[in-house]
């Protein structure tokens, strides 16, 4: 796990069926999940699986290259403060946490033709939030027990 | 000490399937689990929410309030998983910190 082996079955496999695949899976559940199985959990689940994919064909050196722990953290803090603000805008409209009927998106319908009603559209950018906190915290949790193998 | 657990299990196990001929039928519409706060929660999804999905509208529009809470729970793990197993900074004889404390218990273990 800790030298890559150059395999050009693995690399196709992996790299060009498997994890594009696998990722744009992920997305699908994420933005199907309102009508559909899913959510930000799943979909969170199912991404950083594919990146840890990616990671184990790469190898430990490689695979780190793409998304470190820094940019990751961010993501998840960015995936949590995005969960966060969307319970306090309510309370400055004059509802209460998390109720997402008064929040100000109904431009996003003018916009985008859609018939959906603010309380969709608000799960909609919680399950986000999920989905970047899960993701980010999967992959740092990969990255730092592999990285400890690999340093021994 | 096994024979007490099965004595303690065997009639927990005869209880339980007894008692499992009242349980409902799965899916059953008049069955007490279905109609203390589900109607409502239908009704609400449709009326208020307007989504296929009511698992995801009770998760995080019914229950937002928890989901934050489970949201946190694991991005507190990840944080605490970066504080336990990062490397922290060099020392100028060129060992980290952490590698003194990680060797510590495994070469007790190497010399048992």
């Amino acid at each position: 796990m800790t030298e890559q082996h150059d395999s050009i079955i693995l690399n196709f496999v992996v790299r060009v069926l498997l994890v594009p695949f696998i990722f744009v899976f992920g997305l699908y559940v994420l933005v199907h999940g309102e009508a559909s199985p899913g959510g930000g959990f799943q979909a969170g689940a199912i991404v950083a699986a594919g990146l840890v994919l990616a990671r184990l064909t790469a190898g430990a050196e490689h695979g780190e290259s793409r998304l470190s722990t820094g940019v990751l953290v961010w993501l998840a803090s960015a995936g949590i403060t995005i969960y966060l603000v969307t319970g306090i805008v309510p309370m400055l409209m004059g509802a209460s946490y998390l109720d997402y009927g008064v929040l100000p998106l109904e431009w996003f319908n003018a916009v985008a033709g859609h018939e959906r009603t603010n309380r969709a559209m608000g799960i909609f950018i919680v399950e986000a939030g999920i989905f970047m906190g899960v993701f980010s915290v999967l992959v740092i949790m990969y990255d730092h027990l592999t990285q400890r193998l690999s340093d021994d | 000490m096994r024979w007490l657990t099965a004595v303690l299990l065997i009639p927990l196990a005869a209880l339980l399937i007894y008692v499992s001929g009242d349980l409902p039928d799965r899916g059953d519409p008049d069955a007490p689990a279905n109609l203390h706060i589900s109607p409502e929660l239908v009704a609400l999804t449709e009326r208020d929410i307007k989504i296929p999905n009511l698992v995801s509208a009770v998760l995080a529009d019914v229950r937002g309030y928890d989901t934050l809470g489970e949201t946190l729970v694991i991005f507190t793990a990840g944080l605490a998983v970066l504080l336990v197993l990062m490397r922290g900074p060099r020392r100028a004889d060129g060992t980290r910190p952490s590698a003194n404390t990680r060797s510590g218990p495994s070469a007790r273990s190497r010399d048992r």
